[in-house]
């Protein structure tokens, strides 16, 4: 459960982030492409369970990562502060807090991961 | 960091390290990118468009005396643009403002009047081309969503009212 969740969380993230370059950005729209890519082709790494013990903490801090980068950034120059980037920044928090639980689900002894 | 060392390592502790980690990286790069970059919030601009006219003899020279005044709009991507375009002919003169050929669609409000503040005659969306009568106003607004320089003119007097949209970024 928790890691279809997390690929939907991912696989919407990545999804927005391309939509944004393309649309609305004006900042390094190329950069939100790649940052977009590189999400959908996470949610297909997550979804298949392929090396979780490394994909799942990857995809954890590079949502972090995402998050931290934006708002910092936002606050320095005043990009990204527009409706479509909140709610992208939103789904990522979740995504933070999914991949968290499913981390901590699958290094639990109880689960087969 | 081995898959032997992170599995020594409780769950708490590693999503602490991998938090650590991401954030000072976050930080560290978006403060760099905070100085480094000047960059100007999209904002909207709103400009004021005519038809005007050159001075020689139509019938002549072969092509249309008609003009745009100004023939450039140059704007930041994300940039809202408003144009109000004013047919100001003093003879029954239709004029178009158009984009085809570009991804650009508009909004327009047509007043009935020599300013924005006549009543509406007609409110579109998405359109290609909007028709202004002589002494109509048309109020049209979109969004610079793509970069590039794309042109808009008038269809009754192409190829010489013409101008260039220069979206920036």
């Amino acid at each position: 459960m928790l890691r279809w969740s997390a690929t939907a969380l991912i696989f919407a993230t990545g999804l927005l982030d391309i939509y944004y370059g393309n649309s609305f950005a004006g900042f390094f729209e190329n950069l939100w492409y790649v940052m977009g890519s590189i999400y959908i082709f996470t949610a297909a790494v997550i979804a298949a369970k392929f090396e979780p013990r490394f994909a799942q903490p990857a995809v954890f801090g590079y949502a972090i990562f995402l998050f931290v980068l934006w708002a910092t950034t936002a606050l320095g120059t005043g990009a990204g502060l527009d409706t479509v980037a909140y709610v992208d920044k939103a789904i990522e928090a979740l995504l933070v807090v999914n991949m968290a639980l499913l981390i901590r689900s699958s290094r639990s002894p109880n689960t087969l991961s | 960091m081995t898959q032997s060392t992170t599995k020594q390592w409780s769950t708490e502790k590693l999503l602490l390290v991998i938090s650590m980690i991401a954030i000072l990286a976050g930080v560290a790069i978006g403060t760099s990118v905070g100085y480094a970059v000047r960059y100007e919030a999209p904002t909207t601009r709103t400009f004021y468009l005519f038809n005007s006219s050159l001075n020689f003899d139509e019938e002549l020279w072969g092509v249309s005396h008609d003009t745009f005044s100004p023939d450039r709009i140059t704007v930041n991507k994300a940039d809202k643009v408003v144009i109000i375009y004013r047919n100001i002919e003093d003879a029954n003169e239709d004029h178009t403002f158009t984009m085809l050929d570009t991804p650009y669609t508009f909004d327009a409000v047509v007043h009935v009047g020599r300013n924005e503040t006549t009543p509406v005659l007609s409110s579109t969306s998405d359109l290609t081309s909007v028709n202004l009568h002589q002494n109509q106003t048309a109020v049209i607004s979109f969004t610079a969503s793509w970069g590039g320089v794309f042109q808009y003119r008038c269809i009754y007097h192409y190829p010489t009212m013409t101008g260039y949209l220069v979206v920036l970024g």
